[in-house]
Parts: C-alpha cells; structure tokens; sequence
C-alpha cells in the first residue's frame, strides 16, 4: 500500500490548492472588491422615484411673468415592468403617433442600460392620449404617466433673443449639475442659460426597495439606509427689462432685420432689447423635430443670432462721437475749429467723399456733427492719428466684450498693432480717414453703440450692462442683489463731454440737424444718425445691393439723461429718415410710462 | 454483521463525526434563512433528510466493510436497474426526468446514490486486480464499461451536472492508479467520438439546448447568464462580516435564482461575509483531508480507494459549486454537498461519510479478523 502514500500526499496539495484558489477569489470579491458588490447590491434593489422641481420663474422689471411653468403628462416606460413589448408599442404608437419601431428601440436600449429606471416614450402629451392611456393601465403594463413641469412663454416672440431657449442637458450640463434627471431640460441659450444655476431647482425623490421581481417590499431590516427629499424649486430670476418697453420696440422695429438697445444711462440695466427675426422658445421645448430646427439653423435671416449683442456692423456716423471726444480730449481742435468742407478731401491720390456731394462749407464741430460732414472728421483724423485715435476707441469699450450674462461678440477695434498683427500689413492713413466717420475694418455691436451714447449722457462713465437685477427664492427671499456695475470711465474730460452732449442735442434739435425726425413733443432728445454702408446679396434679386443699415443712437431727456436708446435697422437706408422714428416710438413709450408712475 | 466492539468506539472518527455534524447544523441554519419568508415545508423536509442521514450514516459506520464488499457487485446492479426504472417510469422536473416519485411529498434522485456504488464498484475492481499500474486500454475495459453504463443512463434524463460529476470522481479514480498515457490519449478520443454521436443520433432539442446551455451558459444571458452576476453581487457584498443572518438584500429579495440549491453558498456568503464563508470552506476541506487520512491509512486498496472516490466526491462537488457561485467556473446544476436543499444528495453524501467512518474504525485489524486470515 504504500505506493500509493505518496500519491495521496499529491492529492492533498492539489485539495489545498484547491482552497487557496477559492479562499483567494473570496478575498477578492469580499475584501477587495467588497464596495463595489455592495453598491451593486444597492443598485439591485433601491428603485429612486423622482419629483422633478419647477424651474424658477422669469419676471420683467415690474414682476410681469416672462417665462412661467405649466404642468406636463409625459409618458413613461419602466423596462422591468413591461411584459409584452410588442403590443404596447402599437399601443403607443397608434395613440402617440410615434413610429412603433421607435418607441421598440427606446424600450430596449433602456432595457440594457438599467431595468429599473424609467425612460420617457412622449412628453406633454394632451388629454386624449392621457385617457387612452389611463384607460389601458392593465394592458400597457409598465407604461406609466408622469407630471412634469414644462416652460410656458406667454409672451412666445417677445424677449426671445434675452430669454433664450431650453434644450436636451448635454453630457457636460449633467456633469456639472449630477442631481439632473436624464431627461432634464437646461436652459441652453439667453437668460435661460446664464442664470441656470439659480432658476434650475433640486429635484426631490424617495427611495423605495424592491424584490427582483420589481416589487415593493417594506421591510424595516432593508430600509434603515434609505433616504428622500422634498423638491426644491428653482429660484425666480428679475430681468432688467420692461415688457412694455420691449414690446413697444419691437413693434417699432416691426417686420424690418435690426437691433434695439434700450439702457439706463444711470445704471447700465438694460430696458429692452429687441433682435429680429427671433423665434419663439417654445419650440424649442417639447424635442423641436429636426425639420424646424433646420429651418432656423439655415435661414440665411439667422433668427438664433442675437443682434443686439452679437450682431457686429460698421458704426457709421454715430462713431463720429468717438472721433470728437478723441480730438477734442487730445486738443487737436476745440470746440471752434474750424474747416472747409468742399464736399471731398484729397490725401495722396486717394480721393474721400462726403455725403453732400455740394459740400457743407466752413463749420465748426457743433456744425459738423449736427449735419454730420464727414470731410470735417477726415480733417480731424488726420490730425489726430491712428495711435492717439486707436486709444479712444478701445477706451469707449468698443473690441471688447461688455460683460453682459448673454452670449456676446467683442467686434473690431482697429489699430496700427491690431493690422499687423491681424492681417500682417501696415496701416494706411487713408484707413484712419474711413475709421473717423465709423468704416473701414470697425465692428461694433448695437449694445456697444448704446453703451457708448450712455456713457456720454452719464458724464463719462462706461457702465456694464446687466439684464438680471435680482435673483428670490419661492418665498420671496432675496438671493442676490446684482448693484450696478462699470467698465471703467471713457477717457474723455468733462468739458469735451459738454461739448459732445450740445452737439447731440443739436442733432436732433437745431434746423438742418440730422435727428430731426426723433424729436418728442415736450421732452429734448439727443442723438447720432448713421448710415453704414455695406454690400450685401440681395437674396431675392440676386443681386448685390448697396442699401446702407440705418443707425441712430440717441438719449433722453438731452439735459437730463435718463434712458438711450440705440437702434439699427439693417439695409434700412438712411440713419435719420428710417431709424430716428424708430427711436421716437420707443422714447415716446418710456416717458408715457414713466408719467403713469410705471419705470 | 453488526459487531459493538469497545475497541470500535474508541477508533470511532470522532472528529469527522463533529465537523460533519456541524456542517450539517450549518447547512440547516443556511437553508432556514433561505427559504423561511414563504416555504418554510423547505426547513422541515430538510431537517428529516439531515436526522436521516445522520441515522444511516451511524448505523453504516457499523456495519462491516467486508459487507459491503462483498455485496459491491449487488448494490452495482440495483443501482442500474433503477436507473433504467427512472427513465422509465421517473417524474419529469424542470425538463430533466431525475426523479422516482412516491406519492407527492417524498421523491428520490437515484443518480446521487448511483455515485457511491460506482466508487465502490470501481474499489471492488482495483482490489481484484493485482497487477500493479500503470494501466493500459484493455485493463481498463471493464472499469471503463462500470462507468460508462450509468453515465449513458444519467445523461438521458438528461442530468448533465451529476453525469459530467461521475466522470469527474471516477476519472479521479482512475487516474489515481495509474494509466497509460497512450491510453489516455485514446480514452479521450472515444469520449469525443461518443459525444459527437450521442448529440446527433440521441438527444432531442430541448436536450440539446439544455447541453448547450450547460456549457456555454452565455447563450442564456437572461437565465444563468443572471444567475451568475446576481450570486457575484451577493458574495462580493457581503464583505467581511456578511450582512447578518436572514438580513441578505440579494437573497431575500430573491435576486438569486435556485438560492436554495445550486446557489446556496452565495446565501451563506452573502450573510456571513468572507469569515462565514472562509469557515465553511475550512471544515469542507478539513472533512476531505480527514478522508483522505483515512484512505492513507488503509491496509487494503478496497478501502483506501473507496476512501479516495468519496474525498473526490466531496471534492469535486465543492470546487465545481462555489466555483460557479464566485464566478470562475460556468453555471452548471451541481449542488453543494449538506448546504443545498435535497433529500437524495444529502442522504447519500452522509452515507458516504458513513461509509469512511466504518473503514476508519476499522483500520487496525481485530483480533477475530486476524485469527480469520489465519
């Protein structure tokens, strides 16, 4: 027998072995991987059900609701639940007038992801398909009805451009915010988007336990680690702006492309601000289908982009304000230069035309801005120099972003650096001849523009721009209290602003001024015309058209300024003729409101 | 036959006898916590086997080896007549025809029982045979045909898990006394060529697709596939310390599919943590190398073989089961010995150890024995 002793001793290593093998991978999943087993263990059998918290609200100025919460029946599907996948895609499909396919493959992608949580099949369904389905509840098993808060916009067009629109949370939005529900909305453009972080609320949730068979089960031993929370609404967010305002601009502004700026001069908050075409958010809410959203990417009329802020256009003559507050700043003139304009001026062999072909004569500045000559500015550009000039030009916040919470674009501010740099050749004086009178490689923003006409009628100060004056809680708790804020000054003395500020007001005022056509009954306005000239595809004709946008930029009362109010009106034409009413409706709308006690 | 001998009590294997009715408390206390919430008959049915079993195995302890031996060809033959009798006449569960019923309480597996006489007819064999080894194909007809005939039977039920086990513990025998490697060879060529017919001439589909998913338990990601990653969960988190008795969220909550049979170790390890579970394992193998101590003190290869064919029983049942409940090995239906709900295993691995006992007891040759042989 003792042959096979030693063949036992070989059994008993292989058994140890054996052991080691298991009592090893027991180690291993117990000891070392022991946290993440019981995270899955926890994940088997706590289902999450979700409260989801209304969005904070959007008021105008005056507390009128811009954008509200209304509730949502939206369709839901808990994979583990559903029984026969065919029949209650038909089901669905017949009443949600969704492909059946569709809705096949919604069910089992979540099937695969997690069986036990719910994935959305329809939001804001309407009550025919809400009793269809109730009415089906045995049949369609594991289909259920969740309400919801969607974004209502009573005032659809109005305000769009600020407002923005909600979209689908991206990867990001969820990382940044990792109590999202999957199917959450955030806010992805204008308000919407900049103060998500205070309108979006907690969702509130219980946790419950169920069997493997998805079954609720109430057993004390199992719940000890459980938790829930009540929703938290998001928090209501004050804009700056008066929908009266807003909707007197717009309808002043009409069917025609182009921007208004509507700011307090004292404050830097922003009383309207129209963009148009523009679209309506609520199209945007409930999965825009692809063929709307096609629409509005590739309209060449660029409905999403906002005009007021990220619209970049040649200033035109209301950037001869620019111009004279450098030069009179500089001392290359005072307010009694004078000179002679023959209706052109001659650099080299570069001939430059102003806009009265006959020529406007001998005038001073005042005379020069009223009439807006434009060889007076070539003069005093001359004079003064692209590298003096470049200076006022940054120092009025133009080629800068103005800090605005909506998506802005900075524009051009050109100077001897900025072309080198840029386009790597060296600058021209004839470019800085074309740059006093607002063309030239100059981009500027309309809300720049308003900015700069603000900070005119202020004594000098360049405010920031702010839309949200307010953030409150549900219960009326102020959260934050957003005081207003500069950029700086504008480097320009306070006789030189005087100077500027008589000449605004002749614009408007004095016989033969270009503004004429803004002027209110009982109140002094003043202002800047502008015609940009531009070249642009006429779409219709195919042809390239020459019809200038129209600008004007203005504040009121001239002695007293309260409010500016800047408009352009692309390919309008002429400054004074097509903006100037524009701006007339709008400061008529703020003055009868401030009488009936409303700003 | 029986003989009460003072001196057969004080060889009594005490040891295995207390590790083995410890497990067997253990299993029980297991069970309860697995099945208490809604089939509690599960407990109780189980509690009869075990007091059973305990029973037999006593009372096999005394009995004589001798008689056992003499028998071996006996105990062989009825096993395959009932075999045949399951097939025939045998009660069809979950696709598989295992059973022989008697009325609707009790049922027998007799593939469980049908394990130990193959140990003891392959014991019988070597013990005859006393050319030494290795073995070459024509020594091997003989034990070959033992184990071949029951294996056909079994895997017409079709019981995939207790036919693939009797090729595992007398492959083991087998291979413990020696074969030929040329003759190795060739034994694997004919089980290949066997399957390969077996599979097309045969089974019918549902058996097919049952072998299939027995080997490749993938093809059912819903069924075992599950079964796998749910028993994972529940052993893994258990942790160190378990969740604590009848406290296991996978068990009941009935993540765990069969928790009470095949997966039962995933209950014991998901409740007790790594220590319960680590202190299970070490009296299951403290039982097996007790066993395999007694085949090395064995006088005569009968014993020491028969020894060794239940040490490989044990063996290759643990391995295989808690392999699949922690996930190195595929989801195959063999059940964890004394853990597992199931009167026929239970009983029939008690009388193995019973069997053990008697060989232990016996080891030194009595005085009434040696004046025998003389």
């Amino acid at each position: 027998m003792k042959e096979y002793k030693n063949k036992l001793i070989i059994a008993t290593v292989i058994l140890i072995q054996a052991f080691v093998i298991l009592a090893g991978r027991m180690w291993y999943m117990q000891i070392l991987k022991g946290n993440e087993y019981e995270k899955f263990s926890r994940d088997n059998r706590v289902r999450i059900t979700r409260f989801p918290a209304p969005r904070g609200r959007i008021l105008d100025r005056r507390g009128r609701e811009l954008v509200i919460n209304r509730s949502s029946f939206d369709v839901y599907i808990l994979p583990n639940d559903v029984k026969d996948v065919d029949s209650i895609s038909n089901s669905l499909s017949n009443t949600l007038e969704i492909d059946a396919g569709e809705i096949k493959k919604k069910i089992s992608e979540a099937f695969e992801a997690n069986r036990f949580i719910p994935t959305p099949i329809a939001k804001d369904i309407n009550r025919d398909q809400l009793a269809y389905i109730e009415a089906r509840k045995i049949s369609l098993q594991g289909v259920f009805i969740q309400v919801n808060h969607t974004r209502e916009y009573p005032y659809r067009e109005i305000g769009a451009p600020f407002i923005g629109y909600l979209g689908r949370a991206s990867k990001e939005d969820i990382s940044r915010h990792p109590n999202l529900a999957r199917d959450a909305l955030v806010g992805k453009d204008g308000v919407e988007r900049s103060a998500d972080e205070y309108l979006v609320g907690d969702d509130g949730y219980t946790q419950t336990i169920t069997d493997a068979h998805g079954r609720e089960v109430k057993w004390r031993l199992l719940q000890k680690d459980l938790r829930s929370q009540d929703s938290v609404p998001g928090a209501d967010v004050v804009l700056s702006i008066d929908i009266d305002l807003q909707k007197s601009a717009e309808e002043s502004l009409g069917e025609r492309a182009g921007a208004v700026v509507a700011v307090d001069v004292r404050t830097g908050e922003l009383l309207a601000l129209v963009s148009h075409p523009t679209f309506n958010p609520e199209d945007f809410i409930d999965s825009m289908d692809s063929r709307k959203w096609n629409k509005l990417m590739s309209s060449s009329k660029s409905p999403l982009l906002n005009r007021a802020t990220q619209g970049l256009y040649a200033p035109g003559s209301v950037f001869k304000i620019v111009t004279a507050s450098a030069a009179l700043n500089e001392g290359v003139i005072n307010s009694h230069s004078r000179f002679y304009c023959p209706g052109s001026y001659r650099i080299g062999n570069r001939t430059f035309r102003c806009w009265k072909k006959g020529g406007h004569g001998l005038l001073n500045l005042h005379q020069a801005i009223v009439q807006s000559c434009d060889v007076y500015f070539y003069r005093v550009a001359e004079k003064l120099g692209i590298s003096r000039f470049a200076k006022y030009i940054r120092g009025f916040g133009f080629g800068a972003p103005t800090g605005i919470a909506l998506n802005e674009r900075a524009g051009i501010a050109p100077s001897k650096e900025w072309k080198l740099d840029k386009l790597k050749k060296p600058w021209y004086v004839g470019e800085t001849i074309i740059t006093s009178i607002g063309q030239g490689y100059l981009s500027v923003s309309p809300l720049q523009v308003a900015l700069m006409t603000a900070s005119i009628a202020n004594g000098g100060t360049l405010l920031r721009p702010q839309i949200v004056k307010k953030v409150t809680s549900p219960d009326g708790e102020v959260l934050l209290n957003l005081s207003p804020q500069q950029n700086g000054r504008i480097p320009v003395n306070e006789e030189a602003i005087n100077v500027i500020m008589k000449a605004l007001k002749g614009v408007v005022n004095d016989p033969g001024g270009t503004g004429w056509a803004s002027r209110l009954d009982n109140i002094e306005v003043a202002g800047k015309t502008g015609t940009a000239q531009v070249v642009a595809l006429n779409t219709i004709s195919d042809k390239i058209s020459h019809k200038d946008h129209a600008w004007f930029t203005s504040y009121a009362p001239a002695d007293n300024p309260e409010i500016a109010v800047t408009v352009i009106v692309e390919h309008g034409g002429g400054g004074g003729a097509v903006a100037a009413p524009v701006v007339k409706r709008i400061l008529e709308t703020y003055f009868r409101l401030k009488e009936e006690g409303n700003v | 036959m029986m003989m009460f001998d003072r001196r057969l009590l004080m060889n009594y294997g005490w040891a295995l006898f207390i590790l083995i009715f410890t497990f067997s408390v253990i299993g029980l206390v297991n069970l309860y916590s697995a099945s208490f919430q809604s089939e509690h008959y599960v407990f109780k049915k189980q509690l009869v086997w075990v007091t059973l079993g305990l029973i037999g195995m006593i009372l096999l302890s005394f009995l004589d080896f001798k008689t056992i031996k003499r028998y071996t060809t006996h105990i062989y033959t009825i096993t395959i007549i009932v075999l045949i009798m399951t097939l025939l006449f045998g009660k069809e569960v979950a696709g598989s025809k295992s059973w022989i019923s008697f009325g609707h309480l009790i049922s027998i597996q007799p593939s469980e029982f049908a394990k130990l006489a193959i140990i003891i007819a392959l014991a019988k064999f070597y013990d005859n045979d006393f050319e030494p080894g290795p073995y070459g194909i024509r020594d091997l007809v003989k034990p070959i045909l033992i184990v071949a005939i029951p294996i056909a039977l079994v895997m017409l039920q079709p019981d995939l898990g207790t036919a693939f086990l009797i090729i595992l513990i007398s492959g083991s025998i087998v291979f413990f006394m020696g074969i030929r490697f040329k003759s190795l060879i060739l034994l694997f060529i004919v089980i290949i060529g066997v399957s390969f017919s077996g599979w097309h001439f045969l089974f019918k589909d549902y058996q097919k697709q049952r072998i299939a998913t027995f080997i490749d338990s993938s093809q059912d990601p819903l069924g075992s596939g599950y079964n796998a990653i749910q028993s994972q969960i529940a052993v893994g988190s258990g942790k160190v310390l378990g969740k604590g008795f009848k406290a296991g969220s996978q068990t009941q909550l009935r993540f765990i599919p069969a928790q009470k049979t095949d997966f039962i170790f995933s209950v014991l390890a998901e409740e007790w943590g790594f220590i319960g579970g680590i202190t299970t394992l070490v009296i299951y193998f403290l039982i097996i190398l007790w066993i395999l101590d007694t085949a090395s003190r064995s006088k005569e290869k009968f014993t020491m073989l028969t020894c060794f064919g239940i040490a490989a029983m044990y063996f290759w049942h643990i391995v295989i089961n808690v392999g699949m409940v922690i996930g190195i090995l595929p989801v195959t239906g063999v059940p964890m010995l004394l853990l597992s709900y199931g009167g026929s295993s239970t009983i029939a691995s008690l009388l193995g150890i019973g069997i053990v006992l008697g060989i232990r007891m016996r080891r030194t040759p009595l005085v009434k024995d040696a004046l025998d042989l003389a």
